[in-house]
């Protein structure tokens, strides 16, 4: 969709500039709480979040403050967080009440929050003229995201949320790092387990609605697994981890942007499509180093 | 000043359908532990023994009654980081990337500021946690290499590196032969000599209760027995259990051990508690 000789061309790299920035920065924020998606093991419920999101488009979309860019409306920006955050809570709270099995709650936001999408997309399609086949294109943008449109406020939106984002990770790691790894002791030891969970489901409802911008309802979920996923499998210390994790998200959007703009492909499953490469490969490695040293 | 007082405590499990009673899991248990004791609860399965040890914590809130851990709610005793805990299970992640000295460290390092490195004080603190479990040396081990006794060791020293001053044991030795019973009864003795802990461990097993104890209450929903008078006798024994378990527990001295600090009833300490200000 966009080749990648427009860089060259000063009006148009003006044009390409903050969705290059945007992808980049939303990918260094999925890879810093990928390593925690990964080994508390909530991969899953990053899906339920996400899903959640399509619902609050078709809100936006109702309320007449849906553009055809997902980065573009700010209206429809702050609907898609509230959806979001609140799905987090309301997963947070049912896998508590179910003892931590989440799979329940995850399964009834998500398939709700899906169902809720469509009708109204439905809806607004047969009510407004949206022009032939505009309707599904929207639709296709919701899932499976775009980065056509982004403009400067938007990429500077991405970069506001993803340094909060960043720096909340921060300011909680060592919470974060005891309750990942030991959750069922943390309240004996002084820590409010239920807290921490809130915070982060919270943490990753926003970092999964900035991820919707470049790949999507479908994908968003994959930039906060994958780059843990790989960085995991080529190390077991956890300093090194966080930092192969954020150095595969950039290769991964940077090998992204590139084949998809000269294959003219979507941006945002190019990126998930590297990442994911980028995961097996690691795997591979990680086998083969298994069987080098048996 | 008592280190743990249970005062007249009830809790029942609320119902977890729309067609399920509550359910009591002890009822009216009124006791008090006093500082530097290693106190053993014991009773059988689904006795309420971790529901009671829930209670201490703080994770559980009574239904009646009131739990004071050293004169504090069992919340505040938390964040004052004065209760150590050694789960029954140890559900943590063992594929976790993360070693010994850092699950240590862990369980006290969330309690600093996000900016503040750990100090040489908090790496003595948890270098003298782990040379007193006997794991000295590890601190760079993998977690997941441990095996299951050096697991429970480096989470005892997690317990006990944030300095506190009672040490709650849920069923620490399931699955581990006598021998072994006798070892940790000696690594816990140890703790609690240079620690000066009270220590209260919860088991099914008497002879768990016997190598770590030198008190001993039974609770089967309703405390049957707290240090009374004549020591731990078949017959509290079959009241507890609800089966003769005499001849189970025959090897065992349990009136020359168990019961060699028995000063006190239940009754006494009712009447002691029926002043005080819950």
């Amino acid at each position: 969709m966009i080749p990648l000789a427009l860089l060259s061309q000063p009006e148009s790299a003006t044009l390409l500039w903050p969705a290059i920035v945007a992808t980049l920065v939303i990918s260094v924020m999925g890879a810093a709480l990928s390593i925690f998606v990964v080994l508390k093991r909530l991969a899953f419920i990053g899906q339920g979040i996400s899903h959640a999101g399509f619902g609050g488009v078709g809100v936006a979309l109702i309320l007449g403050v849906h553009t055809t860019s997902t980065m573009g409306s700010i209206g429809q920006l702050a609907i898609v967080v509230i959806f979001c955050v609140l799905a987090a809570l309301w997963i947070a709270a049912l896998t508590r009440a179910h003892k931590g099995r989440g799979d329940t709650a995850i399964g009834v936001v998500l398939s709700a929050s899906m169902a809720l999408g469509f009708v109204l997309f439905s809806i607004a399609e047969s009510g407004h003229d949206l022009g032939a086949g505009s309707g599904h294109d929207d639709l296709e943008e919701v899932l499976f995201g775009s980065i056509r449109g982004t403009t400067e406020t938007s990429a500077a939106i991405a970069i506001a949320v993803a340094t909060a984002v960043m720096g909340a990770t921060w300011l909680l790691r060592r919470r974060l790092i005891f309750w990942s790894f030991d959750e069922p002791v943390c309240d004996a030891f002084g820590l409010d387990s239920a807290r921490v969970t809130n915070l982060f489901f919270v943490i990753l409802a926003l970092a999964i609605v900035m991820a919707m911008q470049i790949a999507g309802v479908v994908l968003a979920a994959a930039m906060l697994v994958l780059p843990g996923a790989a960085a995991l499998n080529l190390s077991l210390r956890l300093r090194p981890a966080f930092i192969y994790a954020i150095a595969i998200a950039l290769i991964g959007a940077g090998a992204g942007m590139v084949v998809g703009a000269e294959g003219h492909y979507p941006i945002g499953p190019s990126v998930v499509l590297a990442q994911s490469v980028i995961y097996l490969a690691t795997l591979a490695a990680k086998s083969l180093r298994a069987r080098l040293r048996s | 000043m008592p280190a743990v007082e249970i005062d007249h405590v009830s809790y029942a499990y609320p119902p977890r359908g729309f067609d399920s009673p509550s359910v009591p899991a002890i009822e009216e248990v009124n006791f008090a532990i006093e500082q530097s004791t290693k106190l053993g609860i014991l009773g059988p399965n689904g006795g309420g023994k971790s529901t009671l040890i829930k209670l201490i914590l703080g994770t559980l809130k009574p239904t009646a009654g009131a739990v004071r851990v050293f004169g504090h709610t069992p919340a505040k005793a938390r964040r004052l980081g004065l209760i150590g805990y050694l789960p029954q299970r140890i559900e943590a992640d063992r594929d976790w990337p993360i070693n010994v000295g850092q699950v240590v460290g862990l369980a006290h390092a969330w309690r600093k500021n996000p900016w503040e490195r750990l100090s040489t004080d908090d790496h003595d603190a948890i270098a003298r946690a782990l040379n007193l479990v006997e794991m000295q040396g590890l601190s760079d081990r993998p977690i997941g290499t441990l095996s299951g006794g050096q697991l429970q060791r480096v989470m005892i020293a997690r317990a006990i590196a944030g300095s506190p001053k009672l040490l709650i044991l849920d069923e620490p030795t399931v699955g581990v032969d006598i021998a072994g019973q006798q070892r940790f009864g000696e690594l816990i003795e140890t703790l609690h000599h240079e620690l000066d802990l009270t220590v209260i461990v919860v088991s099914h097993d008497m002879r768990a209760i016997a190598a770590v104890a030198d008190r001993v209450a039974c609770l089967s929903q309703t405390l049957h027995f707290h240090d009374a008078p004549g020591g731990l006798t078949p017959a509290v024994l079959a009241e507890v259990f609800a089966h003769d378990v005499a001849g189970v527990f025959g090897d065992i001295h349990i009136d020359a051990h168990l019961a060699k600090d028995c000063a006190c009833d239940h009754d006494a300490h009712a009447d002691k508690h029926d002043g005080d200000t819950p």
